[in-house]
């Protein structure tokens, strides 16, 4: 039984229909992300499931809850540029957070205590929220979001405005998550969603135009590709395999090229003869297997 | 209830942390003060600024106390009217503004909590500002000229004090209902000067206006007496905050609170 069940959700703006129709179910338990580019309406899409934004089609369904029922309980969100009150301090935002989410004093304060220390900003929690720094602030944010154990925790690009390290102990911070709740978030930065989730939903244009696990991906998209570098214009070289049946596609960028395939033995010796006899000006051979954006990339394209 | 309590206890907290618990009731103090003390000092005022030429006769006659103080009332009628729609325009368009509603919004919060929570802090502050610059005035009315009786003086407050609130109610209205402080502040302005202009420009038929609680107001201070349409008006100031707060209610409800 999946946690969230969404059906044909629809939202425009005016004229412009930003959300063309979206199905799919959240597992419980389950990190899923949020994939898409700049625009493609993972933010309204967040938006929605929070309840910030009313669909102007279809319907989300809260297992085991009423269709019209306030679900807002069972979340905890995080837009992508948080905003506190400036005047409060960490723990009192926490605090103030807590008990509107239906916490009696005793619990916020405890509560606010312990996730002070997950995400790491303890030292800080009597400082002004104003004086915070953006990463300190994605923290807080983190924490105000899940300080009511939601069932379903959203982030919105949680890890973009972050720093290498920041990155780092957010995406750890993510994995404790999960064993708790389902962690929705959106990206588009892939590694991370490869990193951490076994989900994916790829949005693009307001459509999801891929969704799976990784695994499923992987499968599916099973191909791998040989990197090539030259010293000279790749095109003049590699021209003669176009036409080999096992070769799907070439993708040149100046001295560059990629070739990608299903049968990666017979072509890596096809081209490794070539490269023999046509004593071509190698600088680089390696095979690698698809990354998420590399099927990005196709998915999109299609 | 708990809930309701939370939000109140932020509000407040939010206006001693920005000072609003001392500038409102100072400036209010300093509204009610002004009146009394330049119409007693009138004419050592004029002489310190170079007097009068020689030989001119201005008879200024002295006031009664209950002029004085209804002069008061006016300064509250427009300086003290800005002063409160100014620092409280912002009060729900300033949290949508900056993003923060978003984050207080997607807990389980009640819509109602949120605003009338920030209607009963307003008026909290408001209310106690306004009768300390009331009694700062009559004291000092009392002290210069003569002592008001305080029956009347209170009853004086309380309608004024209906017709500030009634002013509030509008202000957090508009503050739900518009994206931005400014935008509210003035919608607000001109909504209150537009009833006023039309309260007296149809005085005599609209005896149960809201419009009228001024007017009565200083009526009662005149007459010591409880005037005659004043049940009239305080009913229909009562019904209108009450119907505009759950108009603000019900707009908020439905708007879409990102962007």
């Amino acid at each position: 039984m999946a946690l969230v069940r969404v059906e044909n959700l629809v939202k425009s703006f005016k004229d412009l229909k930003v959300i063309k129709g979206l199905n799919f179910e959240l597992e419980p338990g389950k990190c899923i992300a949020l994939i898409g580019a700049n625009g493609a309406g993972k933010t309204t899409t967040l938006k929605m499931l929070s309840g910030l934004l009313e669909p102007t089609h279809g319907s989300i369904h809260f297992e085991g809850e009423n269709k019209d029922a306030d679900h807002r309980r069972l979340i905890g969100y995080l837009p992508q540029h948080p905003v506190f009150y400036e005047w409060m301090t960490a723990r009192e935002f926490l605090e103030y957070a807590g008990k509107l989410s239906g916490l009696n004093s005793r619990e916020a304060k405890e509560r606010s205590n312990e996730l002070l220390e997950l995400v790491g900003i303890d030292d800080a929690k009597n400082r002004r929220i104003g004086k915070f720094s953006g990463g300190m602030k994605q923290r807080l944010g983190i924490a105000q979001a899940i300080i009511h154990r939601p069932k379903l925790i959203m982030l919105d690009e949680p890890v973009s405005a972050l720093d290498p390290f920041g990155r780092r102990e957010v995406l750890e911070l993510l994995e404790k998550l999960k064993q708790e709740a389902t962690v929705l978030f959106s990206t588009h930065i892939l590694n991370d969603a490869e990193e951490v989730c076994e989900s994916i939903l790829f949005l693009h244009d307001g459509e999801i135009i891929e969704s799976g696990t990784m695994d499923q991906f992987r499968e599916k998209y099973q191909q791998s590709k040989i990197d090539l570098v030259f010293q000279g214009r790749a095109n003049d070289y590699l021209k003669s395999l176009n036409n080999d049946p096992k070769v799907i596609s070439i993708k040149i960028e100046g001295n560059k090229a990629s070739v990608f395939t299903s049968d990666i033995e017979e072509v890596k010796s096809t081209i490794l003869n070539k490269a023999v006899k046509e004593n071509w000006p190698l600088f680089k051979y390696e095979i690698s297997s698809i990354s998420l954006e590399d099927v990005f990339m196709k998915v999109v394209q299609k | 209830m708990n809930q309701w309590i939370t939000l109140l206890n932020k509000e407040f907290l939010e206006m001693a942390r920005n000072y609003k618990w001392i500038w409102v009731p100072l400036t209010f103090i300093l509204l009610g003060v002004m009146d009394p003390l330049t119409t007693y000092y009138m004419p050592q005022i004029i002489d310190s600024v170079g007097g009068l030429p020689e030989g001119a006769v201005i008879d200024i006659p002295e006031p009664s106390a209950k002029e004085v103080f209804i002069m008061s009332l006016g300064e509250y009628q427009t300086i003290g009217i800005l002063i409160i729609v100014l620092s409280m325009m912002g009060t729900i368009a300033g949290e949508r503004k900056s993003g923060v509603a978003q984050l207080i919004l997607v807990k389980p919060v009640s819509y109602i909590s949120y605003i009338t929570s920030k209607w009963t802090a307003a008026l909290t502050l408001v209310v106690i500002s306004l009768f300390l610059g009331f009694l700062a005035s009559w004291y000092y009315t009392g002290v210069l000229f003569e002592f008001i009786p305080f029956g009347s003086f209170m009853a004086a407050f309380g309608l004024y004090a209906l017709w500030i609130a009634l002013v509030l109610t509008l202000v957090v209205f508009t503050s739900a209902t518009l994206k931005h402080p400014g935008a509210a502040g003035m919608v607000t302005l001109v909504t209150v000067f537009v009833f006023n202009m039309l309260g007296s420009y149809f005085s005599h038929l609209l005896e149960w206006s809201p419009t009228k609680l001024l007017p009565y107001a200083s009526e009662m201070l005149v007459s010591d007496k409880w005037p005659e349409h004043a049940w009239p008006a305080t009913g229909m100031a009562s019904i209108l905050i009450i119907l505009v707060l759950a108009l603000t209610v019900i707009i908020f409800k439905r708007k879409e609170l990102a962007d």
